[in-house]
């Protein structure tokens, strides 16, 4: 079952590097995707409450954690897969990518899933790295796929910094190696992440301190966490939409996957304390970074990107309040921004392709001009500032009030102080950039094969906002394999 | 293998290391630098080789075989061709001068001393006295990243990160499992098989391999 | 202590500086000799040196106007302390007179002193290549010296003391730390200091006739006749015993112990031999070597500071 959950991307991979392309064979994409969201759901439910699926002789393993990310990266990819149709159309129609970049893009992004589901999935820490290692390696290209001279530094800091920071991670890992194999762990594989909880509390704690803050460094560079946050933007705004889609809605949270897993032996090892001052640590400064930022803003797809990193500031601060509650709240969290993030971020790249700029005030009146694009980027932009009836909203209520329980209420204070400056940010822009009168003979209608998707998209977060209940168990059991 | 010649051979080959990777500061010529970091990658072979004999491990003489092949031949071969496409960029002018820098590397050296503290106690072989010396190989790669503006150079630095980190996998738990050593293996020779095919793009946009014109991303 | 061993090491100490006056205008008369070889020339015969030195010392005594005492007392107080180093380094016999004394961080300031008033008597000399030779020593000692205290420290590890004979004893002793990286980088670090401590190629060249680009012969370009000979030998006495130094450091073969003749006899030819290749290898490198320009000194003498760090970092670790 998960052997077949990772061939499925990587088949079709190959039929992307085998068959010369056309049209028809964009939506193998969107149909690999939603195969990987089908059995990621059928593993969800063999998940819950049950012990944890093997596969592939052990390398592969799935509890509920791994299969709520599954879910999530099929979700996401199938939005993403669908709007990459439209962009190779609209590539190639104004000649700026060949026939043979379009099979290269599909190829990529379907590489691109292959690893995110192998990190999600490995049973091995080691393994996780080189998946984790492997996404960076796979979607240089797709972010300077456009091959402009701005896409192409986009790209260079972006392999340059995350293979900086994925270094120090596996630095860490080897570190967690060595106080695993010091400790006397035993069993065929000492790097196996179930082993490494059972024994966490013999690990040497002098080494699981150095190896944990490593860990965070390293794997948060690719959550886009401060201090290492700087290739975020250039990469978010420079690839192309469904490519940022993907990147920002689940790749970062595949990256915060790792350090979830890390964060448990580091709890088994060092108690809580030593990785909640970490997060919130990286957390607070990851926000404030993204609320200072925002305000000055005049690019809609960085303003996006920033607000990106925010997101993932506050998803560090839930997991460092760690009680079920919280943990709970995060995964949700990762879903709606995911969902909320993609739909967003294709509906920039729509208007992108469109308006031909990505500069704020270079697209005003976009509500009056093009309503039903218009509105699916206002109401996205209510769902990421946490407005109910979107799922946000109750997550990061949830969060807060987790991280008041266990004393971290100045944290959530100052994260909620922060969330106000990037709500008045990007109450501003969304105005600039939505609001207005437009001429009425400009006025244009959305396709529906794109507006379709988007409106799905928000439709579910609204849907998992009111109502947790397909997910509920899921997210309990999930929860419960990380909290405290 | 007799202790003795064990502990010289390992220490000698560390040290290797660690003089390929302050090399690659002073040296001006990036082919210089290129064949130190090739010099860097035989020196992290041979420390597993010897590791390999003296623990009588097979795996780990697959991984010096390994490691010699990617970071001795294949990536300094790649980078060589990429020096080869532009010979404008054949000396580094590094942000901060050459004995700034080497003054800066000897201090990162013993930096990396105090900061392996807590590993360096739990490992109390010869080899694991050797794991500070990885961490300075890493922490000079940072520098170089940091200081050096060509492309080619800013590869080189975060090979030396890389082959930092190998080492003191090596020296601290006598290299990953197998698997893992593979996969990041494949790992690294593609990051570097995709860099050198962005810096092409980019000297192709740019008209040279300088860094310090990818100044238009910012806020 | 009694009297005949004090008179073998007395005795030991002339021979040293009597080898190092005679042999090192020999030293410089083979290198010229190997580096003509290697270009297609014939050469002066080897011992050229000594034939120009006895006509120089023959010569009337020219010295500039304007110059102070300075002047004529450089060449002397550098003859005299190149000596008194001879003396007590461990080059025959790892106990020498007053080798008690060589500690190394005394020999490096010892042989400073000679460089210092040569340097002075450049500047004294009132001209301007005097002055410009004068600053372009002055920097290149400087940047040496923090490499050749590095690089002390380091070679200190392994004997638990700078005091040179005690380093060479040890390391007859133990011959095992020759093989460590210590000792290899601390080499590397001497090598290159050595080179620039004796105003070699590529940091200076010694046969250049061009002034700009001279660095020590124009420090000592007014000199002239006796003077000029005190000087030359001088320099060639401090090469000869920076290589000495040098080889005993790196293989310490032949250093005899005791102070008998024939360990005195037998020290003299096994130095001979090792200066000896020590030279040539130097003149084969500097055939082979272009100079350096003046601004990329720095580079290569922090490379030789970097390499002492190593050197003290790796006797940290392997302790």
């Amino acid at each position: 079952m998960l052997t077949l959950l990772l061939a499925i991307p990587a088949l079709c991979a190959v039929v992307y590097a085998v068959v010369p392309w056309r049209r028809a064979l964009g939506w193998l994409g969107t149909a690999a995707a939603a195969a990987v969201l089908v059995l990621g759901v059928v593993v969800s439910v063999g998940a819950v409450n049950r012990p944890a699926v093997t596969g592939l002789s052990g390398v592969l393993r799935a509890d509920a954690l791994s299969a709520f990310m599954v879910v999530v990266i099929g979700v996401i990819a199938v939005l993403a897969t669908w709007q990459s149709v439209r962009y190779l159309d609209h590539e190639i129609a104004r000649g700026a990518s060949t026939r043979r970049h379009a099979s290269v893009y599909g190829l990529l992004v379907q590489g691109f899933l292959a690893t995110m589901l192998l990190a999600v999935l490995a049973a091995n820490l080691g393994v996780l790295w080189i998946a984790v290692e492997a996404t960076t390696v796979v979607t240089t290209f797709l972010v300077g796929h456009r091959r402009t001279r701005t896409a192409l530094e986009a790209s260079w800091k972006y392999i340059v910094i995350c293979s900086v920071g994925i270094a120090l991670a596996f630095l860490g890992t080897v570190l967690v190696y060595l106080a695993a194999l010091h400790s006397g762990v035993h069993g065929q594989n000492p790097l196996n992440w179930t082993t490494l909880v059972q024994e966490s509390h013999r690990l040497n704690p002098g080494v699981m301190r150095l190896a944990f803050s490593l860990l965070v460094l390293g794997y948060g560079t690719k959550v886009g966490l401060a201090p290492m946050h700087s290739w975020l933007p250039d990469a978010h705004s420079q690839a192309p939409a469904p490519v940022s889609a993907l990147m920002s809605g689940v790749l970062l949270s595949v990256a915060f996957y790792a350090v979830l897993r890390f964060k448990v032996i580091a709890d088994g090892a060092l108690g809580p304390d030593f990785a909640r001052t970490l997060l919130v640590v990286v957390g607070l400064l990851s926000l404030v970074v993204a609320a200072s930022l925002l305000l000055t803003q005049h690019d809609y797809k960085r303003m996006l990107a920033y607000s990106s990193m925010e997101h993932m500031g506050l998803i560090a601060l839930g997991a460092a309040a760690g009680t079920p509650l919280a943990i709970a709240a995060v995964l949700l969290h990762i879903l709606g921004h995911g969902l909320a993030k993609g739909v967003l971020f294709l509906a920039s790249g729509e208007v992108l392709l469109t308006e031909g700029t990505s500069e704020i005030d270079r697209v005003p009146a976009l509500l009056s001009r093009r309503p039903v694009l218009g509105g699916i980027f206002g109401f996205g932009l209510l769902a990421l500032l946490g407005f109910p009836p979107f799922s946000l909203f109750v997550t990061e209520l949830n969060m807060a009030r987790a991280e008041f329980q266990v004393g971290l209420g100045w944290a959530a204070a100052l994260s909620i102080l922060c969330m106000a400056v990037i709500f008045a940010a990007l109450v501003s822009h969304g105005r600039r950039l939505l609001l207005g009168r437009g001429e009425k003979e400009q006025r244009q209608s959305t396709a529906r094969l794109v507006a379709i998707p988007l409106i799905g998209g928000l439709a579910g977060c609204v849907f998992i906002g009111i109502s947790a209940w397909p997910l509920a168990t899921l997210l309990s059991a999930a929860a419960r394999i990380v909290a405290l | 293998m007799t202790g003795s010649f064990y502990a010289s051979a390992l220490e000698i080959a560390v040290s290797v290391v660690l003089l390929a990777a302050m090399v690659t500061l002073w040296r001006r010529s990036v082919r210089a630098i290129v064949r130190s970091l090739a010099v860097q990658g035989f020196g992290l072979a041979t420390v597993a080789a010897v590791l390999g004999f003296h623990l009588g491990d097979p795996g780990l003489l697959v991984v010096a075989a390994l490691v010699l092949g990617a970071k001795a031949v294949v990536i300094p071969y790649l980078l060589t061709r990429l020096v080869r496409v532009d010979p404008g960029s054949r000396e580094t002018q590094p942000l901060v001068n050459v004995p700034a820098s080497l003054v800066a590397a000897g201090a990162l050296t013993f930096l990396a001393f105090a900061a392996t503290r807590s590993v360096t106690a739990v490992v109390p072989s010869i080899a694991g006295r050797l794991i500070p010396v990885g961490l300075a190989s890493m922490l000079v790669g940072f520098f170089a990243m940091f200081t050096r503006r060509k492309a080619v150079s800013q590869i080189v630095g975060l090979l030396l990160v890389d082959n930092g980190v190998a080492l003191v996998a090596f020296l601290a738990t006598s290299g990953v499992p197998l698997l893992v050593e593979l996969g990041a293996s494949l790992d690294v020779v593609l990051a570097v098989v995709v860099l050198q095919v962005l810096a092409v793009q980019l000297r192709t946009r740019l008209g040279a391999f300088d860094l310090d014109q990818l100044t238009e991303l910012h806020d | 202590m009694n009297a005949s061993l004090l008179a073998g090491e007395a005795l030991a100490a002339v021979v040293q500086v009597v080898a190092l006056a005679l042999g090192a205008p020999v030293l410089l008369g083979l290198m010229r000799k190997v580096r003509a070889h290697f270009e297609g020339r014939v050469g002066q015969p080897v011992v050229q040196p000594l034939r120009d030195l006895r006509k120089l010392f023959r010569k009337e005594r020219m010295r500039p106007d304007q110059a102070t005492w300075i002047f004529p007392a450089a060449p002397v107080v550098l003859v005299a302390t190149v000596a008194v180093a001879g003396a007590i380094s461990p080059l025959v016999t790892t106990r020498p007179a007053l080798g008690g004394s060589a500690d190394l961080f005394a020999l490096v300031y010892l042989l400073l002193i000679g460089s210092t008033v040569l340097a002075l008597a450049g500047m004294d000399s009132g001209t301007a290549f005097g002055g410009m030779g004068a600053s372009r020593a002055v920097t290149i000692g400087a940047l040496a010296e923090p490499a050749l205290l590095v690089t002390i420290l380091a070679l200190s590890f392994g004997a638990h003391s700078s005091n040179l004979p005690a380093i060479v004893q040890a390391t007859v002793l133990h011959p095992e730390i020759l093989a460590t990286p210590q000792r290899l980088f601390s080499l590397g670090a001497l090598v290159v200091v050595v080179v620039a401590e004796s105003g070699r190629l590529p940091v200076d060249n010694p046969a250049t006739h061009l002034e700009l680009t001279m660095i020590h012969e124009a420090m000592i370009l007014e000199y002239a006749g006796p003077d000029l000979a005190l000087v030359t030998v001088g320099e060639a006495m401090r090469l000869a015993l920076l290589l000495g130094i040098l080889v005993n450091v790196v293989a310490p073969w032949g250093v005899g112990a005791a102070d008998s003749l024939p360990a005195i006899a037998l020290g003299v030819v096994a130095l001979a031999v090792k200066v000896t290749a020590a030279g040539v290898a130097l003149a084969v490198f500097e055939v082979f070597t272009a100079k350096m320009r003046l601004f990329r000194l720095p580079e290569l003498l922090a490379g030789a500071f970097m390499l002492g760090v190593l050197a003290v970092v790796s006797g940290l670790v392997v302790r």
